[in-house]
């Protein structure tokens, strides 16, 4: 039974290389769901709501930086 | 040149020596079986020194703390997890998230995954990928299903959750392990085997849930107040020192979380 979908899956026959492009383009345009993504997939938060930070968080980091701070 | 910047950041916590090895997604995509992580997660070597490290090369990109435990032994030890921020050079969102207990691993398998050689990507073995993927989430079982491929049939059968190959591989290794869905595939059952599978997904569902529950509660009054912080507090690394201080007063190291939530997961 096959689990996952062949775009999922044929990526075996891909150069580290090319696997990092791949990966690149994805993350780029996996960008355009930050604002839906939960919180937290892995670690020990999984599923913990954060009202406050969540107004601080992301947006104010962006702005901080294209203000240049570092 | 375009790359996966979470192979890069592994590369640049073991610069100086083996501390971080490469966890849950971004190891899927390392192994070749899907594109599927935003976040990067890794399994740090717990001691003072490897935090450190890890902190250094965070707040050389500007991170912030994400609430969540301090990046420390103690907390670490706990069972605990430290989440970070920062955008890159193209403005994206990079994630990344530190435990050095991972769920359902036992101790003795955790030493050992740091002996790679120093220049390598530390990336976890197979067999510990799975076990970090028995959670609550539905789609990390048909990841394991297409990891569990990857091992030979001896182990492949202890943690496959494709019902066709229980069925090919119990013929010949159905005394392996004690796993309802072996013993119906035994039996040439594709019903029980497939009323097995969801058992055991189920129970092994609730189990992580009970766990994570444990932990949030554990940890609401030091949230609260983690919460009110700016990211201009969050920033390291300074942000770590204030972090630890309010984990000192309210987050407890140790929590009890209960064992066999499910006795029914075998």
């Amino acid at each position: 039974m096959q689990m996952l979908s062949d775009d999922d899956t044929n990526l075996a026959e891909l150069s580290d290389a090319e696997l990092d492009l791949a990966w690149d383009l994805w993350f780029d345009l996996a960008q355009s769901t930050n604002d839906a993504d939960p919180p937290y997939t892995h670690g020990v938060f999984v599923g913990v709501t954060l009202p406050a930070l969540k107004e601080t968080e992301g947006t104010d980091l962006q702005r901080d930086d294209e203000a240049g701070a570092t | 040149m375009a790359g996966n910047i979470y192979f890069e950041l592994t590369r640049a916590f073991n610069a100086a020596g083996p501390i971080a090895v490469l966890a849950s997604g971004q190891a899927v995509v390392y192994y070749r079986v899907a594109i599927m992580s935003k976040d990067g997660d890794w399994v740090i070597r717990e001691t003072a020194e490897a935090c450190a490290q890890v902190l250094d090369v965070l707040a050389e990109r500007g991170a912030v703390y994400r609430a969540g435990a301090p990046l420390d032994p103690r907390w670490l030890a706990g069972g605990w997890s430290s989440h970070f921020e920062f955008f890159d050079d193209k403005r994206r969102r990079i994630r990344c998230d530190f435990f050095s207990r991972p769920p359902r691993v036992d101790v003795a398998r955790i030493a050992p995954l740091f002996n790679g050689v120093v220049g390598e990507l530390l990336v976890v073995d197979l067999e510990s990928l799975i076990r970090m993927k028995h959670t609550q989430r539905a789609k990390d079982y048909a990841v394991i299903g297409e990891l569990a491929a990857r091992l030979p049939p001896e182990q492949e059968i202890q943690f496959t959750t494709d019902p066709d190959r229980l069925l090919t591989l119990a013929s010949s290794h159905q005394d392996a392990i004690a796993r309802a869905a072996i013993q119906a595939a035994s039996v040439g059952d594709r019903d029980g085997v497939v009323v097995a599978l969801a058992r055991e997904q189920d129970a092994l569902q609730r189990i992580d849930r009970a766990r994570v529950r444990a932990y949030a509660a554990a940890a609401a009054p030091y949230l609260a107040e983690v919460g009110t912080m700016s990211s201009a507090d969050r920033r390291l690394p300074d942000a770590h020192a204030r972090l630890v201080a309010r984990a000192e007063r309210l987050l407890p190291v140790a929590v009890a979380v209960q064992e066999n939530v499910d006795a029914d997961v075998e």
